[in-house]
């Protein structure tokens, strides 16, 4: 017996700020069918419990809690004929953009005609930073205490160390603080803090919350809860420096120490990874080395600011869209790679002939009075030069060249 | 070089240039805003050093329905060392649902001309919520 395949023009899969933006950039690019897969039961992903507020400002021109930001582009994709699903979990996805979902319809297969990655990030936990010591209750990663506290109401404990600067432990900090939790410190192994200049400020200086940069956790200690942890300075190579120990008395540990786009689905359609961003090599239409599959959000890169995971989300939703409708890229690619003092430069591939590409790029480390290079590695030929006072790590920036581009690229930052 | 007692040091957020700024106390105790590039940052960076205004976000627990809480802010900024006042206020508050997005929870909190709004939707009962959000009462205060 055949049975019909069902299919649609673009899926969709995950439905946060990259993911929602995807699904109406689909729309209005005149994808007839779409399908939004998501797994939790409510749209909108990390935002439900994001409620502080800072979001919002470049889509929305106002500042709002992460909630509102959800529930205001899900009701922009609930006025589309947008086919939304939600506890919809895809567990394959291959090549040929087949993807087998299972949801509460059952399970099936999709064939799609593009392919919409949007599934975001996760947390490094303690077993990636191995942090020597007991195995006690206590630490969490800084965005499942956000979960505990904002969503289910949670006391998560009484004295808390943040290990890590992200802006989700600046976040956290605070947040404890509000609840009635003692905040002992935030400790940083990097010279300079990892999240936001704004959240720094707002969120620990505000409040006396001492920051301590080029220091880490070395120890945890406590049998069965955390008893305390043992701090220490960084030297060489952010190697602890013998006899700058100090014991700090806390019975929970949050750890705010980066976060790694979430690609199993996409490594199972064989997408070419990026092992600069964790996430997929992409050119500039936001299409990955799979044809029809495109990828935004935190599971292209890590974002500082949700506004761009959507900005980035309707982009990759438009093309994903007229590939579907049978628009392909023409030409070869030249590729484009980091130069110094970048971390990274995206998209990595161009197709070459092309104008009008902006990359997004991030510094290794704070820098001062720079120039950002966009330049042709065979004419050396700088195709957009972009002065700044000051960048930071914690920022994505971005550049664009007007010009069409015809070789290998190299994006550098000139002090 | 004049005597300068340096009180704050701050990156303007008004623009993405981002000029950083140094507040001083002159002589005559006057404060004295260096390293803005434009008229702007005189009064950003005073505003910061003297009247910081900040918004509060938080959430609290709702009843009449499945999902545990109900995210709150403010409706607009208010002065820094308000947030505690604030905080306790809305420590107090029990929503019942359903509660909508910008509904307000408390009018003109502590006479600050700035309300406590809803910040997401929440119906009654019947519909679902997120993975793992449930039914639980209120953390005891201590």
């Amino acid at each position: 017996m055949e049975r019909r395949v069902e299919t649609c023009d673009v899926a969709v899969i995950g439905g946060g700020p990259a993911g929602l933006a995807a699904a109406l950039g689909a729309r209005r690019a005149g994808a007839a069918k779409v399908l939004l897969l998501e797994r939790e039961k409510t749209l909108g992903g990390i935002l439900n419990q994001c409620v502080h507020d800072g979001f919002g400002l470049f889509l929305y021109k106002e500042t709002i809690s992460g909630p509102e930001y959800a529930e205001r582009l899900a009701e922009d994709v609930a006025r589309e004929p947008i086919q939304v699903e939600t506890g919809a979990m895809v567990l394959d996805l291959s090549r040929e953009r087949v993807l087998k979902v299972n949801s509460r319809a059952g399970y099936r297969s999709v064939q799609a005609g593009a392919v919409v990655l949007a599934m975001g990030c996760r947390e490094r936990t303690r077993d990636q930073i191995e942090i020597p010591g007991t195995r006690p209750a206590g630490v969490y990663t800084a965005g499942l205490a956000q979960n505990l506290v904002n969503l289910q109401n949670l006391r998560i404990g009484n004295e808390a160390v943040i290990l890590g600067s992200g802006d989700i432990g600046l976040i956290m900090a605070r947040r404890l603080l509000f609840e009635g939790i003692k905040v002992k410190g935030v400790f940083e192994i990097l010279p300079w803090a990892g999240g936001l200049e704004r959240n720094v400020r707002q969120c620990l200086m505000d409040f006396s919350i001492p920051l301590e940069l080029g220091s880490t956790v070395v120890e945890i200690r406590g049998r069965d809860r955390v008893e305390s942890v043992v701090v220490a300075k960084v030297g060489e190579g952010l190697a602890p420096v013998a006899g700058t120990e100090r014991v700090v008395g806390c019975d929970t540990l949050l750890l705010s120490v980066g976060l790694i786009p979430e690609n199993e689905l996409s490594k199972r359609a064989g997408v070419e990874l990026s092992p600069l961003t964790g996430g997929a090599a992409v050119d500039e239409t936001l299409m990955t080395s799979v044809p029809g599959v495109f990828s935004c959000g935190n599971v292209l890169h890590i974002h500082d600011v949700a506004d761009w995971a959507s900005f980035e989300g309707f982009a990759a939703g438009e093309r994903a869209a007229r590939y579907a409708a049978g628009d392909r890229p023409a030409g070869t690619t030249v590729r484009a790679t980091p130069g110094p003092l970048i971390k990274y430069a995206l998209p990595q591939i161009v197709t070459a002939g092309k104008a009008g590409v902006e990359w997004s790029f991030r510094v290794t480390r704070p820098v001062r009075d720079v120039g950002i290079e966009v330049k042709g590695k065979t004419s050396g030929k700088v195709y957009a030069r972009k002065k700044y006072p000051r960048l930071l790590p914690s920022e994505l920036q971005k550049i664009k060249v007007k010009d069409a581009i015809e070789e290998e690229i190299e994006v550098g930052c000139h002090e | 070089m004049s005597e300068r007692a340096v009180v704050d040091r701050l990156t303007c957020v008004l623009c993405p240039v981002g000029c950083e700024l140094e507040v001083a106390r002159d002589p005559s105790g006057g404060l004295e805003v260096q390293g803005n590039q434009c008229d702007k940052g005189v009064p950003f960076a005073l505003e910061e050093i003297l009247r910081p205004k900040r918004n509060l976000a938080t959430s609290v627990p709702i009843k009449g329905t499945a999902a545990t809480m109900v995210s709150v802010r403010l409706s607009g900024p208010v002065a820094r060392d308000m947030i505690f006042p604030i905080l306790a206020e809305i420590t107090k508050l029990r929503p019942e649902a359903p509660v909508r997005r910008g509904q307000v929870l408390i009018a003109d909190v502590l006479g600050t001309g700035v309300d406590v709004i809803a910040t997401r939707h929440q119906g009654a009962d019947s519909e679902e919520r997120p993975s793992g959000a449930r039914r639980s009462d209120p953390k005891p205060s201590s």
